[in-house]
């Protein structure tokens, strides 16, 4: 995986805040740059690729660690 | 040439709002869709209580909706103050259950508004079916919605515009009334025809009831909080926590100034053990049970009994005498009682 520029925490955050933190954190990301999220919601495995989707920014994976689940979205170029 | 337009939609992520989705977006307009967050949603609830009972994980729908449609969407976090006044204070009622529908509404429609504004888009848009829902989506109360929301004439229903007077969206030339629907009432015929017309192949199946303020069981529980308020002299109010612990637990009302919460799983009493402060926290001693809390003054006679019904849903139900710990604060008591075997006592107390 590309190294992220930041990482975000949302363990403990529970459906639907880790994306509503994850919009606000890839907002202020420069283009092309990776956003590291990491969650304890299980949906966010679910829940990841389809926010990248809908936002066209590019969900590069999701992977589970343990108790959490750690993303990596790269925010696109409009 | 039509004037090229955007759209805030009100999205749930049923089949009629993705329908709606669909049918805005293949005119060309672009969209951006909301979805409120209430605190209320039954989904959420159980993807925070670790998934369904066999084990899957809810998808949410509203995320998938606007993924397969390539629609960019907000959450909107509503769940604070404000909206739990309007709950206690519906100025149109309840529907059949603890379901202020046609004020939830306009209140979520007020907040579309304002996000419509700041977008600089042209109207709103939702999947409103003409005379699906027996109150909350007659031809009245669908303009009472338009009405107190301020969204005169910026509200539109695809799937129903046919059947509603042209809205200014239309009548600007924005959206194309022909290319949208004449839908009515409780038959999903025309949406399932409409769904292979669209190509929308995936929707939540049963659809609807992810309000826990539509359900029966929820709404006795809820109204028991107001109620037991009142009668202890207190204003009729719902605070952000109480709405967690209304989905958790089995509940018993001890007085109007006591209740008993039960954890019935796992989960469930991790949740609990978050509410602790302010409460009382209850738990066998010697062997495995549930934890509960014990909220407002109880008196020594309500003690004993919450200790009596924890005893009960424990590993110790059988033993004549079960050692119940009571944990208030700086104070910590043990109580031996016996477990409570009057069904018919625990059922009448029941909330
Ligand atoms: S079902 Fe629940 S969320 Fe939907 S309008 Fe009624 S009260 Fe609001």
């Amino acid at each position: 995986m590309p190294a992220p520029v930041r990482t975000l925490d949302t363990s403990g955050r529970l459906c639907p805040f880790p994306i509503v933190e994850t919009a606000k954190a890839v907002r202020v990301l420069d283009e092309g740059a990776v956003l590291l999220v990491i969650s304890t919601d299980a949906g966010i495995a679910t829940d990841m690729p389809m926010w990248c989707k809908a936002t066209r920014n590019e969900h590069l994976g999701t992977f589970r660690d343990g108790a959490s689940w750690k993303s990596f979205v790269r925010k696109r170029a409009r | 040439m039509r004037k090229q337009g955007k759209a805030i939609a009100m999205i749930s992520g049923g089949l009629d709002s993705t329908l709606a989705l669909a049918l805005v977006r293949r005119q060309g307009i672009e969209v951006k869709a909301v979805n409120f967050y209430t605190g209320f949603c039954i989904t959420e609830t159980q993807r925070r209580k670790g998934g369904r009972a066999d084990g899957s994980v809810p998808r949410n729908e509203a995320l998938r909706a606007a993924a397969d449609l390539e629609v960019d969407i907000e959450y909107v976090d509503i769940s604070g103050a404000e909206y739990l006044d309007m709950l206690v204070h519906p100025k149109y009622g309840y529907g059949a259950n603890a379901n202020p529908c046609v004020d939830c509404r306009v209140f979520m429609m007020r907040k579309a508004k304002e996000i419509m504004e700041a977008e600089g888009a042209d109207f709103v848009f939702t999947g409103e079916v003409l005379g699906q829902r027996p109150k909350s989506q007659r031809r009245d109360t669908l303009r009472i919605i338009e009405r107190d929301s301020g969204l005169d004439g910026r509200l539109l229903r695809p799937l129903s515009a046919k059947l509603l007077p042209p809205t200014l969206p239309e009548l600007e030339g924005i959206v194309d009334r022909e290319l949208l629907e004449a839908v009515s009432g409780r038959s999903r015929h025309r949406q399932m025809e409409l769904a292979k017309e669209l190509g929308v192949v995936d929707w939540p199946q049963p659809a609807g009831g992810c309000c826990y303020l539509t359900d029966e069981s929820f709404a006795k529980k809820f109204f028991d909080v107001l109620d037991s308020r009142e009668a202890a002299g207190e204003e009729r109010r719902i605070v952000p926590e109480d709405v967690v612990l209304l989905s958790t637990g089995r509940h018993f009302r001890l007085s109007p100034r006591a209740k008993l919460v039960v954890g019935r799983s796992e989960v469930e009493n991790a949740l609990l053990e978050h509410h602790v402060p302010g409460r009382a926290r209850l738990e066998a001693k010697d062997v495995l049970g549930p934890i509960a809390l014990v909220e407002g003054e109880p008196t020594w006679e309500e003690r004993m009994l919450a200790a009596r019904i924890v005893a009960r849903y424990g590993k110790g139900k059988d033993a004549s005498r079960v050692a119940v710990e009571w944990r208030e604060g700086e104070l910590v008591e043990t109580y031996e009682v016996e477990p409570e075997r009057d069904e018919a006592r625990v059922e009448a107390l029941r909330i």
